[in-house]
């Protein structure tokens, strides 16, 4: 931190703020990582107004209104049935955003919880955890998701699973290595000198202390995350029309690409939205948590 | 050296048997009734019977798995509920297709990815690196089956420049089979007619598999150069009087590459993936469109014989990638 040497008396007022809270103030810095922000802001606001911002029913079908194309009425156009593709977006950015968040979580949580208790212990059951996760890692994500998915049955809460199954090895190997460090540290020794359990001592000092890395990795991945599941969806794997998810919207739209553009595009467009927002937010913090990577 | 190949070779024999036995728990163990599953809901007990028969489901788990290995073993991976074939027929007539097409598209992806690197790391913090980190992650917030759509929409519908599907134009004969990919058959026959029109079909789908690599491959090239260039030796050539293109390129680059290789090598496995989908959105009749076909009619013994068959080219990808890193790095190499 450049600030803790400057000389107090010739502070600045931006030094100031930036002694008060370096973390917004370096967040501030970063143009990029501003607008992936001003991105999700927007995004969770109309999601979560969305019965104030469009007069439509994301469901409602309006034959006679079919495949009407961009207008006052309806600015992204209308479906196959007449539905508002505007509104559906929006409804769909409560499902494809809370899906990506929660598995990703998903998989951070029990990544981290297994990565510690595998670091922490070491020897066997560490070697044949790991062995685990290099198998799952050996398939390219979206194969073995795609194979994971279709052997569960095609819907939703399975794509789900899929994907939380091909994220968990990442978390594993981070949360590892961090209980590997952490055991060596003396508060840990002395914990174990005082007879604590070691189940305690994981949860109590391993992990929270393991946490920092797999933070990052969480916001890196949402983006990736809210992909796959409309990949999935595209590919017929994940949520079932006439659901409002984006993946799923797109996987129908497409066979109608060249009468009716808007059909496929926007929701495409939101998807990239969504995703580049996460991913601008996800690099603007992993150059501020990781230093490693702040000097590359 | 010699040690390192053979543990990496033990492992590789490991993994190899962790994917049989994922594929195999997949296919057998994870559906409650693969058997069922094969037939659909209105076939018969008898059928029913005779198919878990076939298919050894009546012998323990650890037969079937033994069974189900020798068959892999020996190329079997069953025929297609869907095309009536043995699966590996199929997918050995549909991979050149996709073969030509991941590679077009990591060409595309180095020659595009490693100038905008290096340009990014020497230009830091100014409008080039912003620039270039944005186009990063545009990248790879792009999902692959849009941006093949948006680039039909334009180049196919707007300006009608390029085809939106197929290989190679129904009117012109395909080029003799040598190798099964169309543009160096047709290039080693001499056959010019096929090889303007199948370059001419290819460069669109290759593009879009090929914005999605471009993100990974321009950061780490990125992220190695400045790496490199903060290192002593680089400073010390700059004293020298060494600077411009002979820094860059001699003394800075063949080192940044090296780390690259590793990611830009991983990056293939994620290719074949996204292939799947360009194939599907494109029309291109690979082994992507073939399994995404399969899906539809829950074909399982096509879906598993390619998730095996890509998983066993990403494992034999990553080893070459390990072995050419420690070939390439000199500090292992003593």
């Amino acid at each position: 931190m450049s600030s803790t040497t400057t000389n107090p008396n010739n502070l600045s007022t931006v030094a100031a703020a930036r002694m008060a809270n370096p973390f917004w103030h370096r967040i501030r810095r970063n143009p990029l990582t501003l607008f992936g922000l001003f991105l999700l802001l927007l995004i969770v606001l109309m999601s979560v107004f969305a019965p104030w911002i469009s007069p439509y029913d994301p469901t409602k079908i309006d034959i006679a209104g079919r495949f009407a194309p961009p207008s006052a009425e309806h600015w992204f156009g209308t479906d196959e049935v007449g539905r508002d593709i505007f509104t559906r977006i929006l409804y769909g950015a409560r499902l494809s955003l809370g899906v990506g968040v929660a598995v990703v979580v998903c998989a951070g949580l029990i990544g981290t919880v297994i990565g510690a208790i595998s670091g922490y212990f070491g020897g066997k059951p560490d070697q044949v955890i790991m062995r685990l996760m290099d198998i799952v890692l050996a398939f390219p994500a979206l194969v073995l998701a795609m194979a994971i998915a279709a052997t569960l049955g095609p819907n939703l809460q399975n794509a789900m699973i899929a994907i939380a199954i091909i994220k968990i090895p990442v978390y594993v190997r981070l949360a590892r290595a961090e209980a590997l460090a952490l055991r060596e540290k003396l508060y840990v020794k002395a914990a174990v000198t005082f007879g604590i359990k070691p189940w305690r001592i994981i949860a109590r000092h391993i992990v929270p202390n393991a946490i920092s890395p797999v933070i990052i990795q969480v916001t890196l991945d949402i983006g990736d995350a809210i992909l796959l599941v409309a990949t999935l969806g595209f590919l017929g794997l994940g949520a079932q029309p006439p659901t409002p998810e984006w993946g799923a919207m797109i996987s129908i739209g497409w066979k109608h690409l060249l009468d009716y553009w808007w059909y496929p595009t926007f929701p495409g467009l939101a998807l990239f939205l969504a995703s580049c927002g996460f991913n601008l937010v996800g690099d603007g913090i992993r150059d501020i948590l990781d230093p490693r990577e702040n000097r590359a | 050296m010699r040690q390192i190949i053979v543990k990496r070779l033990a492992m590789l024999v490991l993994v190899l048997f962790g994917v049989t036995l994922t594929t195999f728990l997949l296919t057998h163990v994870i559906p409650g009734d693969p058997a069922r599953m094969m037939v659909g809901q209105r076939a018969s007990e008898e059928t029913l019977q005779e198919v878990r028969r076939q298919l050894g489901l009546d012998q323990p788990v650890w037969v079937q798995y033994f069974a189900y290995m020798g068959g892999l073993v020996k190329g079997d991976f069953g025929n297609s509920i869907r095309t009536q074939q043995p699966v590996i027929d199929d997918l050995v007539k549909f991979f050149p297709a996709t073969l030509e097409l991941a590679l077009a598209a990591f060409f595309i992806a180095l020659v595009i990815g490693i100038p905008l690197g290096i340009l990014a790391a020497v230009k830091k913090d100014t409008g080039w690196d912003h620039t270039s980190r944005f186009f990063s992650i545009a990248g790879i917030s792009t999902p692959v089956f849009w941006s093949g759509l948006v680039g039909i929409l334009v180049f196919y519908k707007i300006l009608g420049l390029l085809p939106s599907s197929g290989r190679i134009d129904l009117t012109v004969p395909p080029p003799d089979t040598i190798t099964g990919l169309y543009l160096l058959d047709s290039l080693l026959t001499g056959n010019w007619t096929a090889f303007a029109n199948s370059l001419w079909h290819l460069i669109l789908p290759a593009c879009t598999l090929a914005f999605a690599q471009l993100a990974t491959v321009t950061r780490q090239v990125r992220a190695s150069m400045l790496e490199v260039l903060s290192q002593d030796y680089i400073r010390t050539a700059l004293a020298n009087g060494i600077h411009g293109p002979v820094l860059l390129f001699r003394y800075a680059l063949r080192n940044a590459l090296i780390p690259t290789i590793t990611v830009v090598g991983l990056s293939f496995g994620s290719l074949l993936g996204g292939a799947v989908v360009t194939e599907t959105i494109f029309s291109w009749p690979g082994m992507g469109k073939y399994v995404v076909d399969s899906i539809a009619f829950l074909d399982f013994p096509a879906i598993m014989g390619f998730t095996f068959l890509i998983s066993l080219g990403y494992v034999l990808i990553n080893l070459i990638v390990d072995l050419t890193y420690y070939a390439l790095d000199p500090q292992i190499k003593e």
